[in-house]
């Protein structure tokens, strides 16, 4: 499954609580889900964050980016 | 080049314990190392490209080892990727992700106890590149035998050591190759009380317990839990955390950790381990071994786990007084791949 594009709504559906939902055993991963859900940052910066993130290691993450869009 | 107790990954690159003569021809050569070992040895290395830290305890393929002034640990970072040095005081420590390559990563030394150590265990996981250019590296020691031996760090460019400044070395991975950062950490929650704090810190006064508010040295004491053997683990999304019990002093109700703990986070004891060498060997032989090229292991996990001389598995690597993976750990095992 390929990325969903930037201006998709699968990223602010994440930014807003939908990332508490993946599962994954990827620490990296892990971690940002944590810092984000104590982050006071808005939910449009980061919707861009997990977006860069899921670019950056697509290629270490295809469980993950399988996941998406039921998120 | 082998060292009989080195563990040597894919591609043949050296990652174990050298004699320092050997480790100073290394650096004469012009090879890219990162190093461990007592500090009398640091000492006694050129400038050249090399970072380290102090530690005389390591985990080898034979087993744990405590080492004299004779050998270096050495991990041959050119056989990683390419690599440039740099250091950083306590209030630069954002440009360590900030400065690692995009494709790569920082290992980075901090010396333990130190403002550096403070700062990058309490704000590492905010700084803004923290996940997207990984750091991953160790909190050096000392001799716990020794009277006054303290933890160092060392800027090979410069050959001398600092007390307070991070060591990193910036590895750019070849095109097509990607850092894998995991952990192996043998303890879990124990399944009981859940416990939050309300502020970030190595020494919190006040905890919350199932929704109760108490002195957290109360609680540690009602667990049973002076001896200090068993972390706390925090739960990061589903990764197990651990924040180390450092000291217990029962008459002022202060409990210091080796790492701070952080509110928003559920905590919990972690259960107690009953054999401690066993469960890692267990945990390393199911974890991927393709590409390791560097890992280190927690002194506490060395001392409660009596492992001098006991082989656990996995690669070898110093033994630590804090691990790093993206942020502080405590009583974990911090392996790095490339995949």
């Amino acid at each position: 499954m390929s990325l969903p594009a930037q201006g998709s709504p699968v990223w602010g559906r994440l930014a807003n609580g939908g990332l508490s939902r993946l599962q994954t055993s990827h620490l990296g991963t892990q971690m940002l889900m944590k810092r984000l859900e104590l982050s006071p940052a808005p939910a449009s910066a980061k919707a861009t964050e997990i977006y860069n993130y899921f670019v950056k290691w697509e290629r270490s993450l295809a469980n993950e980016v399988a996941q998406l869009n039921r998120l | 080049m082998k060292s009989p107790s080195s563990i040597v990954s894919e591609g043949g690159a050296i990652n174990g314990l050298l004699p320092v003569d050997t480790v100073v021809d290394l650096i004469k050569a012009g090879a890219s190392l990162s190093l461990a070992g007592r500090k009398a040895a640091l000492d006694r290395l050129p400038a050249g490209n090399w970072i380290a830290g102090t530690s005389p305890y390591f985990m080898t393929a034979q087993g744990g080892r405590i080492v004299d002034d004779d050998v270096l640990f050495v991990t041959d970072l050119g056989a990683i990727g390419t690599v440039t040095f740099a250091t950083y005081e306590a209030h630069e420590l954002e440009r360590i992700s900030g400065e690692a390559p995009d494709n790569g990563l920082a290992l980075a030394i901090i010396p333990g106890g130190s403002a550096c150590h403070t700062e990058f265990a309490q704000n590492a996981a905010n700084y803004p590149m923290a996940f997207m250019r990984p750091t991953v590296g160790w909190i050096s020691g000392h001799d716990l035998e020794k009277e006054g031996h303290t933890p160092w760090v060392y800027d090979g460019q410069v050959a001398k050591a600092f007390p307070d400044r991070v060591a990193v070395a910036q590895v750019t991975l070849p095109d097509g190759e990607s850092p894998v950062i995991e952990i192996v950490n043998i303890f879990a929650p124990d399944g009981g009380d859940v416990i939050h704090f309300e502020e970030t810190g190595f020494t919190p006064e006040w905890c919350t317990v199932n929704g109760t508010r108490q002195r957290f040295c109360d609680y540690v004491l009602a667990r049973g839990r002076e001896g200090c053997d068993l972390p706390l683990v925090g739960n990061y999304g589903g990764a197990h955390v651990n924040a180390s019990l450092k000291t217990i002093d029962t008459e002022t109700g202060t409990v210091e950790l080796f790492a701070p703990v952080f509110p928003g986070v559920d905590y919990a004891f972690a259960a107690p381990v009953a054999d401690y060498a066993g469960d890692f060997r267990q945990a390393l032989a199911e974890h991927p071994t393709a590409g390791t090229v560097w890992s280190c292991n927690c002194i506490l996990n060395f001392m409660f786990g009596k492992l001098e001389g006991v082989a656990i598995g996995g690669a070898a690597g110093p033994v630590t007084f804090g691990e790093i993976a993206y942020q502080l750990l405590n009583q974990t095992m911090v392996v790095l791949r490339k995949e």
